[in-house]
This record gives structure tokens, C-alpha cells and sequence, in this order.
């Protein structure tokens, strides 16, 4: 008994803040999509997420874990974005990614935990001379958005043979977002400043199935469907906008020719166009491909990534990058810290966003 | 290699637990800002105010803290004041209840100037005698005979301006600070603090006699005369320390004593006040701020729906279009204050004491005013909409002169007061 809560107090403490990071190409549409991935997996560019039981991707990876357990990932990311006086960086930590498992049957693994959905968490300047009873008035506006829609997952897998593993989930989307406006006027004298605030409180829900396959000693593979209702907005309990959300799906190939290395692939799809033309939204692809060498104890990882974001006034922008990162092994392998650091660019024609994130995450075996 | 996880794991747990956010960056829009604005609405609204009334009599000339003093074609405005009485005789000493006769020698008047006309060229003040039997309801017509009498003294205020300072040890320590001072022994002080200039006369027994049937009570009239017209405000008693001022220097023979003993004593007015013709017009229609007495106008309004459901006031202006300029000149501007009516009680409704908004009016001038009334607007719509929404205009400084505002008020549908507001519309929270 002490054991499983000390591992749920711990991880409860580290995951003060569900979200993924941020980017400015969010910002006209729901929000930023979370990485549903481990530091472990998403050292590898995320090629491993979909066999990667503490990555929230799969449920049928759930089937794997013989052994309460729980693991928590921090990341903080510098992001630079073009401003008129050059660039700016800006910064954010976010705990995206928090899951929790163990077997309760032989064969059956439950788990469960939080993960980023979308991230609304965003602050823009803007500076404009208005005419107001026909003089120029210069006025300055700040939007800060704050929080996000968090994905809670209640899953589980099973092994129903050697070589397959299924599993099923349902997901809470979540959560909410502070929203302060506030406009100042130079001329202070005449024009009163003005700040609106309000809480958007985001409802919706969703369903996963997947599979794992072993094919011989050597390949795994995956597969996994996923669909989402619609998200609500409410604001004061009345609905003030609701959208559609994307079926995703995806499959994913690991291959291990030896103990010392393991090789996997990885492609998804969201067809986040349903959410509506009001968002700018477009159907996406994203493929990850990643490696993992060394002993199982202490491995270095390295992978790619490539694909679309799913929001952006001028087509859907792309996302690239690349990653690596470190992984031990401590207390008789009761214990497990990842560490990584990934570097992404997402562009479109309009502007170009460079983002370099560490990773951190503990996984703990009692 | 566990050594360094290690030591990158502490590295990273700080980076990560410890790193401050920011994420305000400079916006690029339309493509990478928020769909939802910021959107204002500037309208004026002609006919949110309703049930405007004007009302009489706050503030009488005798209550004022100044009076005003003018010498124009259109007006006539004459400060005057009676002195509290002087003792005609005195007892030497606490053990002797006899009296002896008290004698005085001179007298020293001091006025002071609160509000000058330095335009004005060859600026004269003229003293004259007053019956004591003068009060408050005394009336224009009823002192202009005195006015036109014999002057007690007449100073050029002009003329003593121009006069070098005398800032020697010794006048400055008879008088307290540097004098301008002129052949007749009228002596001009400016002040430090805020520029008054005080006025001394220097009147002999015969200017101003010691009267046993007044029982030493002395009235004083005080008119102003330049080579052009001319307008200025004399302080009175009300302001505390820029009253009227006479100093009876006197002197008496102790019983049992041959040589005689010089003293001096201060007297103020037992009131103060002014009269100007031509009078006040009655109230009418129209909404009447300022004049003496002192005349104020209730605005009530109603909020419309649309500034209730914004979400913010960032500016509120109250229009009110003149009936005719203000009767005066230049020296006679005032302001005209608003302030929140805290319960409607119509003429006498209790007020904040913090004014909401306040306007200069020059007088001659007959464009729209504008009142600046945001931060009351605001409170209606915003902190508390269960608040009375009225408020009174009054004349700043009140009922020290003839001087009164009038505007339309809302019985004259064409240029009835308005509302011209500029507020921001409901943020569309939750919208992407």
C-alpha cells in the first residue's frame, strides 16, 4: 500500500502543469497539439512512443508492464519567434506527459494518467493607432491565454496471445484557459485603461484502440486508432463554441537486430480539418524515425522527426526536428531518469519558429 | 556514464523546475493573433439624460470665501464688510475696575487680492464709508449712494506693483517680508504660499473715526477701477487668513498717571459680503450653474442597455451647448464640477465630495462644453449598477461672483445634454 502511493504522491507533486509547449501557430486555432510522448521516447523523436507503455500514445503497450509503476515528464523549451525589433525568445515548462500502471490480472494491465491535448497558453502584444472622436489615438493591446485542454486517460491492455497485445481507452479532454485582454492608450489622460478577464472551461471526449504485434524475435509492430468527439467551450456554464475534433491513427514499426540497439518508425494521421475553416485547421502527417543503443540500463537515443501542424492562416504549417537524449537505470532498476534535448522548427510562409526544449522525466518502479 | 546522467539530471531537473515563463511576444497579426479583438464603440448617446433640474441658493455671497470686485459694461460687482466692534475705553489693570477712555490715533486696513488682473492697466482700489447699519441683504441699489460719495482712500495697485522692493532687515521685520510701498504709506506684500497680494492702507482717525454710537463699528465698501475693465476677487473672511483686517492703533491714560500708553488691537468683519448688478436672472428652463446665490443643475441619467452589457468605459464626456456665452471677462473663468449624487433626493441630494469631473468655462466663449465624467460612468457600468446614476454641476469657485453658466437642458429636444461615451464591447472569450 505504501509503495503505490508513495509512487502516486510523487508524480502528483512533479505534474503541477499539463502542457505541451506552445507555439504562435496555435494561436488562431484550438491550440498547440501535445507530443503524447515519453522523455524516453520522445528522445527518439517519438519513434518509440507507440511501444512505450508511460508514452499516453497506446494502450496496448499498457500490456507490457508487469509492475506498478509511474513515470512523469517536465520539459522546458526556449522558443524564438521573429518580433519587428528582431526576435524573442520566450520560455515555458510544462509537465506534458504523466502516466500510471500496473497489472491487475495475469494477463491485464490498468493505467491511467494526464497528458497535453492542446495548448492555449500564449501572450501577444499589439500596438495600433486607432482614430477616436476623430483624433489619433495610439493604443497598445496585450492577450495573454493561459492553460490548455488536458487529455485524461483511463486505459487498459491486454496480452491475449504471445505474440499480440490489444488495449482500449477513454479519454477526459479537459481543462481551461485564463483569458485576460487589455488594452492601455497613450494618451492616459482621457482614456481609461480596460482589461477584460474570463475562465474558458473546455469539455470533450474520445476513444482509443490498438494493437502490438510480434513479429518473430526481432519486429514489433503497432497500430492505433483513436476518435474524438467535440470540444466545448464554456464560458459561465453557457456553450460559447464547439468544434470538431480529428480521428487520428497510426502505426509504428520497432526492429532490434541485436541487444545493444533497437531501431523503430513511426507515422500518424489527424484529420483535424473537421474542426472547422473558423480555425484553420488541416488534415496532418507526422513520421518519427529513432534509434536507441547501449544496454537497456543506460542507453543513448537519437531520432527525427518530420510533419505538419495542424492550425496556420496559410496552409498548414510544417515541423521538423531532431533529438537525443540519455537514459539510467538506478536502484536495482526500480528507478529509471531520462534526459533529453530536442530541436525543432515549425514554418510556414509567414514566419519561422525555432524551439529548443530540455526533457526530464523519472519513472519509478516500487 | 552514471555520472554523467547524474550530473545532466540535476542539470535538467533545475533548468526545468526553476525557469521562469514568458510568453508574451510581440504579435503578428491577423495571421498569428487571436481572432477575438479588442473592439471599442464610440457613440454619443442625445437622450440618456432626462429629469435635469436647476436649482438656487446653496451658497450666498456671505458665505463665499471671495468676492468679487469688477468694473465693467455689463457688470458692476462691489465687495463690502463690516468690523467687529472696538472697545472705547479700558481697564488698566485687574485689580482696578475703572475705565479710561481709549483714543485712537490711526488705523491700518489690510485687503487681500486673491484673484488679480495683472492685464489690467492703472488698477485702482477705492475705500469708501459704509453706514453700519449694512448687512447681508443689503442690495446693490441699496449701497450704490455710498459708492458714489466721497472715497475714504484709493491705492494704484498698478502703480505699487512697479515700485522697487524694500527688503531691508528692518521691514522685514516690521512686516514680516519684503514691501513695495508707495508715498501715502500704502504698502503692497506678495505672498509666498500662492501670490496673494495683500493690500495695506494706512487711514487716519478722520478715515476712520472711533465712534463711541457705533461702538467703534466700521463698514467698508471697496470698488475697482482700471483704464480698462477690470475684474478681481477680494478674500473674505470665510477664507480664514485672506480676510478684511483693521489694526486700531490707539493709546490711553492710565489712572493716576500723566503720560499716556500706546497699544494696538485687530478687529475682522462681523461678515463680508458683495453686491453686483445687474442681478442674477430668475431660473428658468434651462440648467443654471454658478451665480450668487449660488445655483447648481441635477443631471439624472439612464444607463442604456448598450453600456451594460460592455464590458468597460474607457472614456465618458458630458455635453452640454450653452444657451449664451458667460457674461464676463477673462479673469472671471470658473470651473463647473460634477459630482455623484450618492441618493437622489433632487435639490437636496447629498454628494460625493470627490468631484467626478471638472471643466474651465471662459467666459465670452459659446462652444459645446465638454466634461470629462469617465471614472463615474465607469462605475455605473461596471462596480456597482444598483448606484444612483445622477450627479450635480456646480460653479468652482462657488458664489463668488455674478458670473452663472446656463445650458440647454433636455426640455430642448435639439440641444439637449448627451453622452458621448467610448466603451469597449464583451471580449469574445472562448471563441478561437
Amino acid at each position: 500500500m505504501r509503495a503505490p502511493a508513495l509512487v502516486v504522491l510523487s508524480l502528483l507533486v512533479a505534474g503541477g502543469r499539463l502542457a505541451a509547449q506552445d507555439s504562435q501557430f496555435g494561436i488562431q486555432g484550438l491550440g498547440t497539439p501535445g507530443k503524447q510522448e515519453s522523455v524516453r521516447s520522445r528522445s527518439a523523436a517519438g519513434a518509440f512512443a507507440a511501444f512505450d507503455a508511460f508514452s499516453p500514445l497506446m494502450d496496448a503497450s499498457l500490456a507490457d508492464i508487469r509492475r506498478l509503476s509511474g513515470s512523469v515528464t517536465g520539459a522546458t523549451s526556449w522558443r524564438k519567434v521573429p518580433a519587428d525589433s528582431g526576435e524573442v525568445t520566450l520560455r515555458g515548462t510544462r509537465f506534458p506527459a504523466l502516466v500510471i500502471a500496473g497489472p491487475i490480472l495475469r494477463r491485464l494491465s490498468l493505467g491511467g494518467g494526464f497528458a497535453t491535448y492542446l495548448d492555449r497558453s500564449y501572450g501577444i502584444t499589439t500596438q495600433d493607432t486607432l482614430v477616436i472622436r476623430g483624433d489619433s489615438v495610439p493604443v497598445s493591446d496585450k492577450i495573454t491565454n493561459d492553460g490548455g485542454v488536458t487529455d485524461v486517460r483511463i486505459a487498459a491492455g491486454v496480452r491475449v496471445g504471445r505474440a499480440l497485445a490489444i488495449g482500449a481507452g477513454i479519454h477526459l479532454l479537459t481543462g481551461s484557459s485564463r483569458i485576460v485582454a487589455t488594452r492601455r492608450f497613450t494618451d492616459s489622460t482621457n482614456y481609461r485603461p480596460t482589461t477584460s478577464r474570463d475562465e474558458v472551461a473546455y469539455q470533450g471526449m474520445g476513444a482509443s484502440f490498438s494493437a502490438l504485434l510480434d513479429v518473430g524475435r526481432d519486429l514489433r509492430l503497432a497500430g492505433w486508432y483513436r476518435a474524438d468527439s467535440k470540444l466545448r467551450a464554456d464560458l459561465g456554464g453557457r456553450t460559447v463554441a464547439e468544434n470538431d475534433l480529428p480521428v487520428s491513427y497510426g502505426s509504428a514499426v520497432l526492429w532490434s537486430p541485436g541487444n545493444q540497439v533497437v531501431f523503430a518508425g513511426s507515422a500518424q494521421w489527424h484529420n483535424w480539418s473537421v474542426a472547422g475553416p473558423g480555425v484553420y485547421a488541416h488534415d496532418t502527417f507526422n513520421w518519427s524515425f529513432g534509434a536507441e543503443i547501449g544496454s537497456v540500463g543506460s542507453p543513448f537515443r537519437i531520432g527525427a522527426r518530420g510533419g505538419q501542424l495542424p492550425f496556420g492562416a496559410h496552409g498548414a504549417p510544417s515541423e521538423a526536428g531532431i533529438s537525443a537524449g540519455l537514459g539510467r537505470q538506478f536502484a536495482g532498476g526500480r528507478g529509471r531518469i531520462d534526459i533529453g534535448i530536442e530541436r525543432l522548427q515549425r514554418k510556414d510562409d509567414r514566419l519561422t519558429e525555432k524551439v529548443w526544449t530540455m526533457l526530464l522525466g523519472v519513472t519509478v518502479r516500487p | 556514464m552514471r555520472r554523467l546522467v547524474g550530473t545532466l539530471g540535476l542539470v535538467a531537473a533545475a533548468v526545468t523546475l526553476g525557469c521562469e515563463e514568458q510568453l508574451i511576444a510581440p504579435g503578428d497579426c491577423p495571421d498569428f493573433c487571436p481572432n477575438g479583438q479588442i473592439v471599442l464603440v464610440d457613440t454619443v448617446f442625445t437622450s440618456v439624460i432626462e429629469r435635469d433640474s436647476a436649482y438656487r441658493g446653496y451658497v450666498k455671497a456671505y458665505q463665499s470665501a471671495a468676492a468679487t470686485a469688477t468694473d465693467q459694461p455689463a457688470a458692476q460687482s462691489r465687495p463690502y464688510f463690516k468690523l467687529d466692534q472696538m472697545f472705547t475705553s479700558i481697564r488698566v489693570s485687574a485689580a482696578d475696575t475703572t475705565l479710561v477712555p481709549v483714543f485712537a490715533d490711526s488705523s491700518r486696513l489690510r485687503l487681500a487680492i486673491v484673484r488679480p488682473d495683472t492685464a489690467a492697466p492703472n488698477l485702482r482700489l477705492q475705500l469708501y464709508a459704509l453706514p453700519s447699519t449694512v448687512d447681508t441683504l443689503s442690495t446693490y441699489a441699496d449701497l450704490d449712494p455710498y459708492f458714489n460719495g466721497p472715497i475714504v482712500d484709493s491705492v494704484n495697485v498698478s502703480d505699487l506693483r512697479s515700485r522697487p522692493l524694500i527688503g531691508d532687515s528692518a521691514t522685514v521685520h516690521a512686516w514680516g517680508d519684503s514691501i513695495r510701498t508707495d508715498s501715502a504709506g500704502h504698502v503692497l506684500i506678495i505672498s509666498r504660499v500662492d501670490s496673494t497680494w495683500f493690500i495695506y492702507f494706512s487711514l487716519d482717525t478722520l478715515q476712520a473715526p472711533l465712534a463711541a454710537p457705533d461702538s467703534g463699528r466700521l463698514a467698508f465698501g471697496v470698488r475697482v477701477v482700471a483704464d480698462t475693465a477690470v475684474s478681481i476677487a477680494l478674500g473674505t473672511n470665510e477664507s480664514v487668513s485672506n480676510g478684511p483686517v483693521l489694526e486700531w492703533f490707539y493709546h490711553y491714560t492710565p489712572k493716576d498717571s500723566v503720560n499716556a500708553k500706546s497699544d494696538s488691537t485687530l478687529r475682522a468683519p462681523v461678515f463680508d459680503s458683495f453686491v453686483f448688478d445687474p442681478p442674477n436672472p430668475a431660473l428658468d428652463s434651462n440648467l443654471t450653474i454658478g451665480g450668487t446665490p449660488s445655483a447648481r443643475s441635477l443631471i439624472r441619467v439612464t444607463v442604456p442597455p448598450a453600456l451594460r452589457d460592455s464590458i468597460d468605459v474607457v472614456r465618458a464626456t458630458l455635453l452640454l451647448v450653452p444657451v449664451a456665452p458667460v457674461n464676463g471677462l477673462v479673469s472671471d473663468s470658473f470651473h463647473i464640477v460634477a459630482r455623484q449624487v450618492t441618493t437622489d433626493l433632487g435639490a437636496k441630494s447629498p454628494l460625493n465630495n470627490e468631484p467626478a469631473g471638472n471643466v474651465v468655462i471662459h467666459p465670452g466663449v459659446a462652444d459645446t462644453v465638454r466634461l470629462e465624467i469617465t471614472d463615474m460612468v465607469r462605475a455605473w457600468v461596471i462596480l456597482d449598477t444598483l448606484t444612483t446614476t445622477a450627479f450635480m454641476l456646480s460653479q468652482v469657485p462657488e458664489a463668488n461672483s455674478f458670473t452663472e453658466a446656463r445650458f440647454y437642458s433636455s426640455l430642448t429636444p435639439a440641444f439637449r445634454p448627451a453622452l458621448h461615451v467610448t466603451f469597449v464591447r464583451r471580449f469574445p472569450f472562448g471563441r478561437p
